[in-house]
């Protein structure tokens, strides 16, 4: 098993910088399954059916300048890698002026993930911070629980409202109340909500556009202006939008009426999605 | 006549002097103000009494500065230090901002009522408004330590921007941190005894060229494990000062030093450093750390058995066994007494022997009431006392006998901080 990756650019370093920690702020542990065109983030294990779920992909084309792999034999070429996120955060959050910051699979006393960051120092030197990152390497009996999450259908779907916009607001709202109900509906409109036994308060978007809909996900026949809704933890909410810096080409939301909210970023060849279940 | 301070700063030195205080913070919750002729030094202790930091400004660092000892009439004519302790916790919040003081603050005032056992500190703000802090000190006699750092036989000056940035990089989860270096490099790395035991932690490492460092002299190749906390503290202080560290070091257990030498301050921090060495073959008992605990002390025994014991919470500055002079047979009692005991720093041990007699010691810090400590402690601090050629004949004896030739104090021989 072989793995060995290099982003050269400051801008993909960047990027990386920013998946990792949305990788570390939603599953604790996370297993890294290189694949000969891509890596996968995923939240570990088999997650319970309530349980919220992460999902990012990267292309090897996306970040990487240099990307080699030789998975478990020919026919599965694939490596699953459990490890704890923040490692990968703490290692690499700091690597924002780095000239590089190459990743490598290595067998030092036990199996790791290496990162090494070269930084340009103010004196010209260059300077190389190595860090080993313990991993587990996953056996095949449990590669079934690690796969892509299948799409569900869903009620409704709609872009998202510029991020950044989006993130205050949700941040200014989970100060009240622990639950945030989501609506959204065919018409481009979405609703933002939260209560308390004193206070209500909810943020209206308009004209957000509504992705084209595939005949299989959705049910045809619905009325456009009905509100779709899912009462969703605003912990986890809030926890995705920290720290999404960079504007995404795609945002979209999804909602299976009260049962899954499902949030799906896509930036260039960089996919996250996260699910989060009905509370 | 009352022991007394009084001094004044405008408030780019209040920034500075602010900074001091909070990298003293990350030492521990205790500053002592301690003026003298040489200035104003500010001092603090860790309760493990593995970390000592103590910043001496300089008379011309402030706009004025006044200072006087108390004289007792007896028929000694003992004079007396102001001895001011202050709990951080009081001090720290007062300089909190230090950028926005240096933006806000036209002038500061510090004088202290001895009376009233009473700091007062004063800032003239813009707009006419003047802040008044009071804040109540205990007497206390400060601690000092006696480390002699040019006969180290390594010593690294580096650009304090230069290290900053090298330990921004090293962000690791572990609190002790290893500088390797041999005369054509600097490593710096993970603790290897804790990454041992911990089985799901990041080792990390780091190179640093010679050619980065202002200065370079490496005697003897050596391994050295410290606190990652009190280096980080320090660093952010140099940043104010734009002065270049001197780190001075020797073995493994020897006390390591980062010092800062600019015209109008001097700043030292001392840590204790690991006394055991990787490379050598381990007992069994020795460092085994916990994830929660903080640095293990390695107690040394005699050469012979060259054995080392762990205790829990027993941090000490320790010394290589080499010199065996300075350890007699007290210390396999205090080893023993070590063992049992969870943290000999708050009791007081059964053991009796001590050839340092109570006077050298300030007779509040009950830490010293354990022998073996102050076997320890002794070694590298005294309590400051203004009459110090009768203070260091007392209680450097230990430290006297260890070196080669009768030199007090006043030879220079020792530098005091």
């Amino acid at each position: 098993m072989k793995f060995r990756a290099k982003i050269s650019s400051k801008g993909f370093i960047e990027v990386f910088i920013q998946l990792s920690g949305t990788v570390a702020k939603l599953a604790k542990v996370c297993v890294l399954r290189v694949c000969p065109d891509k890596l996968c983030f995923s939240s570990a294990g088999s997650t319970p059916v309530r349980a919220d779920r992460l999902w990012c992909e990267v292309g090897r084309g996306a970040l990487f300048r240099q990307f080699h792999m030789e998975g478990v034999s020919e026919e599965l070429n694939e490596i699953y890698l459990e490890l704890t996120s923040e490692h990968l955060f703490r290692a690499v959050k700091n690597a924002r002026n780095a000239a590089s910051l190459k990743l490598q699979l290595t067998k030092k006393r036990r199996p790791c993930l290496t990162v090494a960051v070269e930084l340009a120092s103010c004196t010209g030197h260059t300077r190389v911070v190595v860090h080993d990152l313990p991993v587990r390497v996953l056996p095949r009996i449990l590669w079934k629980d690690c796969l892509k999450p299948r799409v569900r259908a869903c009620d409704v779907s709609v872009y998202l409202p510029a991020l950044k916009t989006l993130k205050s607001i949700v941040e200014k709202m989970a100060n009240m109340g622990d639950y945030m109900l989501v609506e959204a509906n065919r018409n481009g409109q979405m609703n933002l909500s939260i209560e308390t036994d004193t206070v209500s308060i909810k943020s209206y978007f308009k004209n957000l556009g509504n992705p084209p809909e595939s005949t299989l996900a959705t049910p045809q026949n619905r009325d456009q202006e009905r509100m779709v809704q899912v009462w969703v933890d605003k912990r986890k909410l809030l926890q995705f939008f920290e720290g999404q810096q960079i504007n995404p080409t795609m945002a979209v939301c999804n909602i299976l009426s009260n049962t899954l909210l499902h949030l799906v970023l896509v930036h260039e060849d960089v996919s996250i999605q996260y699910s989060i279940p009905a509370s | 006549m009352v022991a007394m301070l009084k001094c004044g700063m405008s408030g780019s030195q209040v920034k500075v002097f602010g900074k001091a205080i909070q990298a003293l913070s990350r030492v521990s919750d205790e500053l002592w103000l301690d003026p003298s002729e040489k200035g104003l030094a500010l001092r603090s202790v860790n309760s493990s009494r593995s970390a000592y930091g103590c910043i001496l400004f300089s008379p011309v660092f402030f706009q004025h500065y006044q200072w006087s000892a108390s004289v007792k009439i007896n028929d000694k004519d003992t004079t007396f230090n102001l001895n001011c302790k202050l709990g951080m916790k009081s001090i720290l919040p007062i300089f909190r901002c230090p950028n926005s003081l240096e933006r806000n603050v036209e002038k500061c005032k510090i004088f202290t009522r001895s009376e009233k056992c009473k700091v007062v500190i004063q800032f003239f703000c813009r707009y006419g408004i003047k802040r008044t802090h009071n804040i109540c000190f205990q007497e206390s006699q400060p601690l000092q330590v006696i480390f002699e750092k040019n006969m180290c036989s390594n010593t690294l000056m580096i650009q304090p921007r230069l290290l900053a940035e090298a330990v921004v990089l090293f962000t690791s989860n572990q609190e002790e941190v290893t500088l390797a270096v041999t005369p054509l490099n600097f490593c710096l790395k993970s603790s290897s005894e804790e990454s041992m035991d911990l089985t799901n932690s990041v080792y990390s490492e780091m190179f640093v060229g010679p050619d980065e460092f202002d200065y370079f002299q490496i005697g003897v190749d050596t391994e050295i494990t410290f606190c990652f906390k009190e280096l980080k503290g320090m660093l952010t202080f140099s940043e104010a000062t734009h002065a270049p560290i001197s780190i001075h070091f020797d073995f493994p257990g020897k006390p390591l030093a980062l010092s800062i030498d600019d015209m109008l301050l001097e700043a030292n921090f001392i840590l204790a450093t690991l006394a055991d060495e990787p490379s050598r073959a381990s007992s069994p008992q020795s460092l085994c750390l916990s994830q929660k605990q903080k640095r293990s002390d390695v107690m040394q025994s005699n050469s012979k058995a060259d054995e080392k014991v762990t205790s829990q919470a027993l941090e000490c500055l320790s010394r290589k066994a080499a010199p065996k002079r300075l350890y007699p047979e007290e210390t396999s009692t205090n080893i023993s007494v070590a063992a049992n005991h969870g943290s000999p720093v708050m009791k007081r041990t059964a053991g009796d022997i001590s050839k340092v007699p109570e006077s050298g010691v300030s007779d509040t810090e009950e830490v010293f009431r354990s022998p073996y400590l102050r076997k320890f402690s002794c070694m590298f601090f005294g309590a400051v006392s203004s009459d110090q050629q009768e203070h260091f004949n007392h209680s450097l004896d230990s430290l006297t006998r260890a070196s080669d030739s009768d030199e007090d104090m006043n030879n220079g021989s020792f530098s005091t901080f």
